[in-house]
């Protein structure tokens, strides 16, 4: 017996064998349409529809695009636009600039390193809503560890009221997405790192290369697609950001940390305006649509490689 | 001191002796430096990590008059954990729906994943690209997107603030990625041992469940935990889905913010319950974590 390819399983006739594959993926692909491809489409519908869930128990007259002209003449909503901006290049710096120092920090196999990187993991698998309940404790300008804590290294930092202030506030809720995230990020930046060869960099050593010269001119340009993949990536999720911004700051001070995601949750839940609440959802979706197409991009490039 | 060259006066004055073999990578000062920098750096990093989670522990073990003291000595004491086990503010039925929801959706979801990954891993067929894009492509879509329509679906039909509303949607991010991690699994199967089961007559039910699934046991472990820890972590669906009946403890948490202010030591105690076992699910599966969280952007 020649262990060949793939044998196509069996052999049966015609139209039997082409639709085998789909049979297999049909309950799958039932599941993520109904679950995904439905309520996406029911709420493009809705978003042309006039709804409030107060006036109507069913969707009312079609409206056009007026909801989504309201959306763009919406003070509140380019709020929460800028807000959603704010924190994702905040958020994405932050993470994929901390996460890169932790791989390079931890790119070696001494023992230390290794327990390290065990551990971190266990931030990402916190819930999101309890990491924002956790740092708003730990942030509490009266009782708060690291409150106290920067108090004692920076004392200018004293009279700072963390969540109260707009920009803290904004700072303290990328905070708690950079916990989670920079030590993922930095697992994924040390597999990249694994796979650029030794001698590369033994070669720019011998070179003469000083170690700041040898990260910009070797590491970091083979690490470059891999980056690109992972800047993407968090900027998908901070845009989604969403479970923190209800257990940290509920959207405040004032309407400071208005997430996109939680401007549309608060027209569609505590508003109950469906048909508003619809239409800002597809232009979230929109915008993610774009960053969805340079990730996959940037993806195909990496796995090109 | 093994090998740090701190002592220059002996190094220089005894070349006769030829250094011992395992001594390869003489440091030189400024290397030693670099080191001892490393191991602060590391231990850094180490503080970063672990002094949220450890701190959470702590409260949550604290008497409610020390909830706020940033002591480290304290008589340690349960009252958090009997005020939201059956106390005062009782939680444990929403630990149950927790647990009830994250096992429901694992049980359904990772059986359909399977199949597809199968689907995907061995056939080749039109649309086969374009498909496992579409899967990647899920995980961009924002949660008010589908959260809102199955809102006005539910009503509807009466499924607010039921479990199985809350199940339903959970599949809408499990399914995408568990297709997707056991793809990477079935991939690894060798097809020697399909081919020989198949000369023998096995049928395709009798294949995938008596050869594929025992061999695909890793994966589907590490799926179940995935799939359990992503229901068990979502905070948006429960938050539009669910009233009292069938919310989970991610949610109820908020209970726990009165109007006179948050229940600390309460709340630490029941964010350990959150916390702790998806630190040890996490921790089983370390090796496929990134992997798993992110769609297989890294492998």
């Amino acid at each position: 017996m020649v262990a060949s390819t793939v044998s196509p399983p069996r052999r049966r006739s015609g139209w039997r064998r082409r639709a085998e594959p789909y049979v297999h993926l049909a309950p799958a692909l039932l599941a993520i349409g109904l679950t995904t491809v439905y309520p996406l489409v029911s709420a493009l519908i809705t978003s042309f529809r006039h709804w409030r869930l107060n006036e109507t128990r069913e969707p009312g007259e079609f409206v056009g695009l007026d909801q989504y002209q309201r959306a763009f003449t919406d003070g509140t909503f380019y709020n929460s636009a800028w807000v959603t901006l704010e924190f994702t290049v905040i958020s994405v710096v932050l993470s994929v600039g901390l996460g890169l120092g932790i791989a390079l920090i931890l790119n070696n196999r001494t023992r230390l390193s290794a327990f390290t990187k065990a551990l971190l993991i266990l931030p990402f698998a916190v819930a999101p809503a309890l990491k924002g309940f956790s740092w708003r404790f730990m942030l509490n300008p009266d009782t708060g560890v690291y409150d106290k804590m920067l108090d004692t290294v920076f004392p200018f930092f004293g009279d700072i009221n963390w969540l109260g202030d707009p920009f803290w506030a904004l700072m303290a809720l990328a905070l708690t997405e950079v916990w989670g995230w920079a030590p993922l990020i930095a697992l994924m930046l040390l597999g990249g790192l694994g796979s650029i060869s030794p001698e590369v960099r033994e070669a720019a050593k011998l070179d003469g290369a000083s170690p700041w010269q040898e990260f910009w001119r070797v590491t970091f340009p083979l690490l470059r697609p891999l980056l690109l993949v992972v800047v993407f990536l968090k900027a998908v999720f901070s845009v989604k950001i969403f479970d923190q911004v209800v257990t940290t700051t509920g959207g405040g001070p004032g309407r400071a940390t208005e997430s996109m995601n939680f401007f549309a949750y608060n027209q569609g839940f505590t508003f109950l305006d469906i048909g508003y609440a619809s239409a800002v959802s597809w232009v979230i979706v929109l915008v993610l649509g774009v960053l969805a197409a340079l990730y996959l991009i940037a993806m195909a490039r990496q796995e090109a490689k | 001191m093994t090998d740090m060259a701190v002592k220059p006066e002996p190094a220089a004055s005894v070349p006769a002796e030829p250094p011992p073999p395992r001594r390869k990578r003489r440091r030189s000062g400024w290397s030693a430096v670099g080191s001892t920098a490393r191991v602060v750096a590391t231990l850094a990093i180490l503080f970063f990590v672990l002094f949220p989670i450890v701190w959470m522990a702590l409260t949550a073990f604290k008497p409610a008059r020390d909830a706020f003291s940033t002591s480290l000595v304290f008589t340690p004491s349960l009252e958090n954990f009997s005020a939201v086990l059956g106390g005062a503010s009782d939680l444990s039925g929403a630990l149950v729906n927790s647990v009830l929801i994250g096992v429901a959706t694992t049980v359904v979801a990772v059986p359909l994943a399977l199949l597809a990954a199968y689907g995907f891993s061995r056939y080749r067929f039109p649309g086969h690209r374009s498909m496992l894009l579409a899967i990647v492509a899920t995980q961009f879509i924002p949660g008010v997107a589908i959260a809102l329509p199955f809102l006005t679906l539910f009503r509807s039909l009466g499924l607010i603030d039921t479990h199985l509303a809350l199940v339903v949607v959970n599949l809408s991010i499990v399914v995408p990625y568990i297709t997707w991690l056991l793809k990477g699994f079935v991939d690894g199967l060798p097809t020697e041992i399909e081919e020989a089961a198949r000369i023998d007559g096995c049928g395709q039910v009798a294949l995938l469940w008596r050869v594929i699934t025992p061999l695909a046991a890793p994966g589907i472990f590490v799926s179940a935990v995935f799939s359990f820890l992503l229901a068990w972590n979502e905070f948006l669906f429960p938050t539009f889905l669910s009233r009292s009946d069938a919310t989970t403890l991610p949610v109820a948490l908020m209970t726990l913010v009165l109007p006179e202010g948050v229940a600390w030591g309460q709340m630490a105690a029941a964010g350990l319950l959150v916390m702790a076992p998806m630190l040890v699910m996490a921790f089983l599966v370390r090796k496929h974590f990134a992997e798993g969280m992110t769609m297989g952007a890294v492998k």
